[in-house]
């Protein structure tokens, strides 16, 4: 159905662990996952949220102290240019 | 996802494939790819000791590195980095050494020793595991080296520049470099094939980021089996790889087994020195190997670690032989454990203040 999903990448294994801990007791369907191959080339935790919640989510981790490095969008079929920036953050 | 746990499971079949055909053609049995053991063999070659039989220019690991700059450079993922708590990486990089060399191997050469039956790895598996759970305590408890910066392009060069001058050594083969003319150190695969499999293994490593430690500590962690499948697919295709080109080497049992020992209480420590470590650098020496070829200048001080302890570990006695290990590793090993679990402490206590000073002053400190 879906055929793009969205991931948050974190500062530490430790931000993405208390994420996954915070959304849940708020009852948040998140997942944690390794980063997508497409994100980065390093092979730390990401974690999946639902693309629509994603403003609340963001709110909901700076009132939290959650350190988290970007968001993308993860297209998981088309072939070229198969995931969007959904935050304009730092460019590594 | 199944194409991803396809792709996965070929990666590590493709280095289980590749191993066996490197021993085929000369390497010793159950050292396809080591790479703890290919440094040390390289830190000996370079003269850093001088344990007569485990000394060459290994280039598999010159493979490794350019296999990974060679595609990162294509894919535009070369990023010259560095900064992230170096001095802590190179004492973990040490130790992991010498609980690898304690052991005898890698957790690579653990996967590829199994595949040819020696039970000895069941050990170093169940010691891996437990040193990677201590480790992911220290994780979940805010461990981390932090953000690395970006660099110069010299930082990012270094490691492969190194690739290319040990090659060049090897093939020079001045009098200064040193080549067992018995053991281990001696019995090679030919250059071209050696340097051949491991560019082939660097890149698809780079491109997958398949990971020894990875692997543990995802389905421990974050119950996640991605880069798991990976290392069942080297286990598998070793596997095949020796039924089928190295058959009569294949030897089910504890006793007796290719440059090993059955002492299983320091086959399990050693491998648990080598889990909390490679947990705490966030990746197994293969990893790191892959990572100092995409400009990664911690992996790369990582490697000097490893080399340094390697040199270390056959000049102080503290690796093991298929006769046994030595008192003076078992020491190190004990001092490894110990000093890698401070760390981790200093670590967590220096995170933990930071937070609280946060709190306190009331800013929040967000990425973004």
């Amino acid at each position: 159905m879906n055929n793009f999903y969205c991931v948050m990448t974190f500062h530490s294994t430790y931000h993405a662990l208390n994420f996954e801990k915070v959304l849940k007791d708020l009852n948040y369907e998140v997942r944690l996952m390794p980063v997508p191959r497409q994100v980065s080339s390093s092979c730390g935790t990401a974690a999946e949220f639902p693309c629509e919640k994603k403003e609340e989510i963001l709110k909901i981790c700076l009132s939290n102290q959650i350190e988290m490095d970007n968001t993308y969008k993860i297209e998981s079929q088309s072939k070229s240019n198969w995931f969007v920036k959904l935050i304009n953050g730092k460019k590594e | 996802m199944f194409s991803s746990k396809g792709k996965i499971i070929a990666t590590g079949g493709i280095i289980g494939i590749l191993s066996a055909l490197l021993v085929k053609f000369g390497n010793p049995v159950n050292m396809g790819v080591c790479v703890a053991c290919f440094f040390r063999d390289i830190a000996g070659s370079l003269g850093l000791h001088r344990a007569a039989v485990v000394q060459y220019i290994r280039p598999e690991i010159s493979g490794f590195i350019l296999g990974a700059f060679l595609i990162a450079k294509v894919k535009g993922e070369f990023k010259p980095r560095g900064g992230s708590s170096p001095m802590i990486r190179f004492v973990l990089g040490f130790f992991l050494m010498i609980g690898a060399l304690v052991f005898l191997g890698c957790p690579l050469r653990m996967i590829l020793r199994l595949a040819n039956g020696d039970l000895n790895a069941i050990t170093g598996i169940l010691g891996y595991t437990a040193g990677i759970w201590v480790g992911i305590q220290f994780l979940k408890k805010g461990f981390t080296l932090g953000k690395s910066t970006i660099n110069a392009n010299a930082t990012g060069y270094t490691m492969p520049v190194f690739a290319v001058i040990i090659l060049l050594l090897l093939i020079a083969a001045p009098t200064f470099i040193i080549f067992s003319e018995s053991g281990p150190g001696s019995m090679a695969a030919p250059i071209v094939l050696a340097l051949g499999a491991g560019l082939v293994i660097g890149a698809i490593l780079q491109r997958t980021r398949l990971c020894t430690a990875g692997g543990f500590r995802d389905v421990i962690l974050i119950k996640d089996f991605h880069y798991m499948y990976g290392l069942i697919g080297i286990f598998a295709f070793a596997l095949i790889g020796n039924v089928i080109f190295n058959f009569e080497a294949i030897n089910i049992g504890f006793v007796g087994q290719p440059i090993a020992h059955n002492n299983h209480l320091w086959n399990f420590l050693g491998m648990t020195l080598t889990g909390i470590t490679a947990v705490l650098l966030g990746g197994c020496p293969l990893r790191q190997t892959i990572l100092a070829g995409e400009g990664d200048g911690d992996a790369a001080i990582t490697i000097l670690g490893l080399i340094t302890g390697a040199a270390f570990a056959h000049n102080f006695g503290l690796a093991a032989s298929p006769a046994g290990v030595t008192t003076n590793g078992k020491i190190a090993v004990i001092i490894g454990i110990v000093i890698a679990i401070a760390i981790g402490y200093s670590v967590v206590t220096a995170v933990k203040r930071k937070t609280d000073k946060i709190n306190k002053e009331g800013e929040v400190e967000v990425g973004i």
